[in-house]
């Protein structure tokens, strides 16, 4: 009996180890995909893959209307104008638009400058430096495009509560203008809505 | 013996009765019965890993068109064999003509409801003009 129980104490001992490791790693930090769907739900607050449904459906949007063609040189050329956020999150909304623009860009349609921006404030100042120097120089060599669209939009939020269900819906509101005509050429509008009882649920 | 019920019995069963009807709540379509569209279909290929999804959700068709002159995009119409709601999280992913894999900055995983027998498209635009084949994943949500 005595000889079996000492036999015993080791496999003890390796299952007690091997539970406090798993308990240890189950505890620590852990790469998941950002796109995914293990992701967290936050239902007071814009999350990463709302910014990215959002982008998507708008990219999807914009590349279905045909709009883009209308510009005479191909790719056309898009300036970023005000995104207005009227949330009460405090919210970069390049994280919508930059997400836009690449896309755009990647599909081989869209080019946009980062030397022209609202109020003076541009994305690559130097850029714009030099290339304000070089004009002064009289280099010809210089060609600024004028861009052909700018994009412009605003960030929406209604909030709703039943009982203990909280419910929020962010609406994605954007605009492409065509410069010369001071016309909206293309607009849409996308609500992601967001249920739950506690602030934050999965998927 | 004699099995004497419990007055509550009649109500409990009526209860569970119209809890399960409520949860039987389908929709009803009308389209034209010669559509003016002229779709363009895909043949398509369908590996089932999750065969309760494959017994709710059926792939109805898949079409192609082409947009912004050169962009592929598709459409997958899905149909909920159900009487009740269903949800289910999508992706497209696109592939060149080499089967190498494109990715794109604003793929992400989505969610769809169907309601009990209604048909849905999902549809999805090709990043770039070198993106020619698809795939759609489909999970449970």
């Amino acid at each position: 009996m005595h000889h079996s129980l000492r036999l015993l104490r080791p496999v003890c001992a390796a299952t007690a180890v091997a539970l406090v490791s798993t308990l240890l790693i189950s505890c620590g930090g852990r790469y998941i995909e950002t796109a995914g769907t293990d992701t967290i739900v936050s239902v007071d607050q814009i999350n990463i893959q709302d910014w990215s449904m959002a982008a998507d459906e708008m990219v999807q949007s914009l590349l279905t209307s045909g709009m883009l063609e209308r510009a005479p040189t191909q790719p056309a050329t898009l300036a970023v104008s005000r995104i207005v956020n009227n949330t009460t999150e405090q919210v970069d909304a390049d994280y919508l638009t930059r997400r836009i623009r690449v896309a755009l860009n990647q599909s081989g349609k869209v080019m946009t400058t980062t030397t022209i921006g609202l109020g003076d404030v541009v994305e690559d100042p130097l850029a714009r430096q030099l290339a304000r120097e070089y004009e002064e120089s009289g280099d010809e060599q210089v060609i600024r495009p004028r861009p052909y669209f700018t994009l412009s939009g605003k960030l929406l939020e209604d909030r709703a509560r039943a009982g203990r269900t909280r419910q929020v819906t962010y609406t994605f509101q954007l605009a492409l203008t065509e410069v010369d005509t001071g016309l909206a050429v293309w607009e849409d509008v996308k609500d992601i809505t967001k249920q739950g009882r506690r602030p934050s649920v999965g998927w | 013996m004699n099995r004497i019920l419990s007055p509550a019995a009649p109500v409990a069963g009526l209860l569970v009765l119209l809890l399960a009807l409520s949860g039987c709540k389908s929709v009803d379509t009308v389209e034209r019965i010669n559509p003016e569209a002229i779709p363009d279909p895909v043949a398509d290929e369908r590996i089932v890993t999750d065969p309760t999804l494959r017994r709710h959700i059926t792939v109805v068709e898949v079409n192609r068109a082409t947009v912004s002159g050169d962009l592929t995009r598709v459409q997958v119409r899905l149909q909920n064999n159900l009487r009740r709601d269903r949800t289910v999280q999508y992706r497209f992913e696109w592939y060149d003509a080499e089967d190498m894999f494109v990715d794109s900055p604003t793929s992400v995983w989505r969610v769809r409801t169907l309601k009990g027998g209604e048909t849905i498209a999902l549809s999805d635009v090709a990043p770039n003009p070198r993106a020619v084949d698809f795939v759609l994943k489909l999970q449970r949500n």
